[in-house]
């Protein structure tokens, strides 16, 4: 009876489950098969633009390759050695997590300060919308271009504002930590307007009930920021933390046309530390054990985040 | 109609397929016939064949195949070239019948690194001719990514130009590698001397003919937003060009970080916090900014390159005779020196079109075509023979005349690991010229750098 039910040909396992038989010849199988060839490309694409090329970077920080001198060498963990005693990757290493750790951390706050300006109502508050996507919209290297000019000591309008309201002149782009605080600064006014949109954004879903009731218990503004706005928040300020946090890691436009990673090497980031080695001096082995110094970075900081994200879940 | 769920099997099955066919494509695409072999370690060329003699090749220049017709060629050079090319090239495609496509090469060393050895290293090249600079000339050379061309450009060329600016080809130099030339070059770039000779006709101020005048000279103009001298050093590259001007008068090798060397860093310091002559934010500004600076009338002497000449007199609003004058360089130590290098003409082996590439670099590098490109720009004034004898006693070549005869002249330092070497340079050079570090340890950290490039 149960053969009869499952259908001719099939056979029926202990249990009584229809066991499959012929699996491309069913309409199942087609099903199965259409939707494996459908998919085929799409991963077998990423597999080869993403796991290849991470396999192959492994490989090459394994040896000293160079094509201006070959022939390529097995060397282990010699560039790893190197990079140890190389103080422009140590320092680097150094700021670049400084500087997404501020940049984030700036990012944020102003973010949340930009999105709850924007959310008041006022007049012409859509042309301050629109005009607050202005730096956001612009080239990082026209940003850079410009702040380099407006920090520049003799020509530049911060020093000279500065020499006007205090009388003191400071080097800016010369002074190791000047320099840093310069590029800290770009980075932050060319990507706070994201935050602040998407801060407006989050703020539009927070009900108007919430703050009504936080005012008839007579909460003033700023414990009505404190109570209901930053709680209903603080999941996509993790999220987009995270976020900026791991996409500033690969930062290189900035700092080579602001900075040139000056001055010695103050301002160098990983990424510009890579791009120096393989295309300085086509050092490819090395600059291929300095891309994983960088995933080894990106990984502990996105792993720390992705814990930090959880607990505010489990939180909120 | 049954369903069939997707289930976690299923899918780790037909990932683990689409990794096997992703990395058999890999494979094949690597085994392709793309990868170009580098030419012969020196030690195995030395061996196999005796080392060329000192002359170049003697034998003339083997007739190249007959290049096509109907062909579009890629040139690259930088865009501000482009104008004095275009009669050469018209001429050419003429002749030939092809076209040739101008496209905007970039202007450094590194920039030419990133943009040409990803294509060169997979096996193509998206140009026929390529104007290549001294960073990354040897470098592309090295890794056998040019032709040779000892036996494409005739002897003729390669004698037009004066004793010692082709060193004998045997010499793995900034042309040329393991016995072949590799780069012709089309550009000399001197750092000259540029002051305001309006300003010291002024003043009654005779130009400097030692460090010390220069350190005096440069007091007196310093004042109300005027500075003695500037200089553009922002990184990668340009502090590494004005140390080792320094250090070409101290008569250092900057590379070994000698005592010379040390003089010259700590010169370049004293400008800056001792005499107070040139302004420190010189450590990030490039050539833009400081042509500007001396465009702005705040500038009194500068060096810069043989294209401030255009620079300047292109800037109609500003420039009047005796504005950018040219004298000789200050005399330090080994004397008013100046190092020269380049750029210069290449062709890569995985050009579209090789035979007619070889043609096209035949044309522009010829005796007949070098001073008409130098008439044109500046950029492509030259001490070539044929150079001088067309522009006579005009313009810039009375100024490479006069620095020649004043044996004002050495080459630019050499190492082959150029791009590293100069980068240990300009780090090191701006670690001390920022008081990071002290001038002793920035000599060891030289030394130490160097060393470690092997």
């Amino acid at each position: 009876m149960a053969q009869m039910a499952a259908g001719k040909g099939a056979t029926m396992d202990g249990q009584g489950r229809r066991k499959r038989r012929g699996r491309g010849t069913s309409l199942a199988g087609q099903r199965y098969l259409a939707a494996v060839l459908l998919l085929v490309p799409a991963v077998a694409l990423r597999l080869f633009t993403a796991f290849y090329p991470f396999v192959h970077t492994f490989y090459l920080a394994l040896t000293n390759y160079n094509p201006a001198f070959p022939p390529a060498q097995f060397i282990g963990f010699g560039n790893l050695k190197r990079m140890a005693t190389d103080a422009a990757v140590t320092s680097s290493i150094a700021f670049t997590i400084l500087f997404v750790l501020i940049s984030t951390l700036l990012e944020l706050v102003l973010g949340l300060a930009v999105g709850s300006l924007l959310n008041k109502p006022f007049k012409g508050r859509g042309v301050a919308r629109a005009a607050n996507l202005i730096p956001w919209a612009m080239p990082m290297v026209v940003c850079a271009l410009g702040f380099r000019w407006m920090f520049d000591g003799d020509y530049g309008i911060f020093p000279d504002l500065i020499w006007r309201v205090s009388g003191l002149r400071f080097p800016w782009l010369i002074n190791s930590w000047g320099s840093r605080a310069a590029v800290i600064i770009t980075n932050v006014w060319k990507s706070t307007p994201f935050l602040g949109l998407v801060f407006l954004a989050a703020l539009q879903g927070v009900p108007a009930e919430l703050y009504e009731a936080a005012r008839v218990d007579g909460a003033n503004a700023w414990q009505s920021f404190r109570s209901v706005t930053l709680p209903l928040l603080l999941p996509q300020a993790t999220t987009m933390g995270l976020f900026m946090l791991v996409w500033q890691l690969a930062s290189f436009d900035l700092i080579y046309t602001m900075t040139g990673g000056g001055p010695g090497f103050a301002t160098q980031v990983l990424a510009y530390n890579i791009y120096q080695a393989a295309f300085g001096g086509l050092n490819f082995g090395y600059a291929s054990a300095i891309s994983l110094a960088l995933f080894a970075v990106v990984f502990v900081m996105g792993g720390l985040g992705l814990l930090l994200y959880r607990r505010v879940e489990v939180m909120f | 109609m049954s369903q069939r769920k997707l289930t976690r099997r299923d899918f780790l099955k037909f990932a683990g397929t689409s990794l096997a066919a992703a990395s058999a494509a890999g494979l094949l695409g690597s085994c392709g016939p793309n990868a170009t072999p580098a030419p012969a370690s020196p030690t195995q060329a030395a061996k196999a064949t005796p080392v060329a003699s000192v002359a170049p090749s003697q034998a003339a220049a083997k007739p190249t195949a007959a290049p096509a017709k109907g062909k579009t060629l890629v040139v690259a050079i930088q865009a501000f070239a482009h104008d004095a090319m275009k009669p050469v090239l018209s001429a050419w495609e003429a002749k030939t019948g092809n076209k040739v496509s101008l496209e905007s090469g970039p202007a450094t060393g590194q920039e030419m690194m990133t943009k040409y050895a990803p294509p060169f290293q997979s096996g193509t090249s998206p140009v026929d001719v390529l104007s290549v600079d001294d960073v990354s000339g040897p470098a592309f050379a090295r890794a056998g990514w040019l032709m040779p061309l000892d036996d494409i450009i005739p002897q003729e060329t390669w004698k037009d130009f004066p004793e010692g600016m082709l060193p004998p080809v045997d010499k793995d130099y900034f042309h040329s590698y393991n016995g072949k030339r590799y780069r012709v070059p089309h550009e000399f770039a001197v750092g000259y001397f540029w002051y305001r000779r309006d300003w010291f006709e002024e003043k009654k101020v005779s130009v400097p003919k030692t460090w010390d005048e220069f350190v005096t000279v440069g007091k007196a103009f310093t004042k109300d937003g005027v500075w003695g001298t500037t200089e553009g050093m922002k990184k990668p590259g340009l502090t590494f060009v004005y140390l080792a001007y320094l250090t070409a008068q101290t008569g250092g090798d900057i590379f070994k970080f000698d005592d010379a060397t040390a003089q010259a860093f700590q010169f370049a310091y004293d400008l800056i916090y001792t005499h107070k002559i040139m302004p420190e934010t010189v450590l990030a500004e490039d050539y833009t900014q400081q042509n500007d600076r001396y465009m702005k009338d705040t500038v009194a002497m500068m060096r810069q390159w043989p294209y401030f000449w255009d620079v300047a007199r292109g800037n109609t609003a500003w420039y009047k005779e005796g504005r950018a004058d040219i004298a000789l360089p200050p005399a330090g130590p080994a004397g008013p020196k100046t190092w020269y290098g380049g750029w210069g003409w290449s062709v890569p082996k995985a050009a579209p079109n090789p035979e007619e590439a070889k043609d096209l670099i035949a044309w522009i590098t010829s005796n007949a075509n070098a001073p008409t490109l130098a008439k044109g720009q500046s950029w492509f004034v030259m001490p070539r023979k044929s150079i001088l004898d067309a522009m006579g006693n005009t313009g810039l070549p009375v100024y490479m005349n006069q620095y020649t005869k004043a044996g004002c002249l050495v080459p630019r330092p050499y190492h082959p690991k150029q791009s590293d070497a100069e980068t240990v340079v300009d780090d090191v050079g701006q670690l001390f010229l920022t008081k990071q570090m002290s001038l002793a340890d920035a000599m060891k950290a030289g030394r130490e750098r160097i060393a470690a490039l092997g």
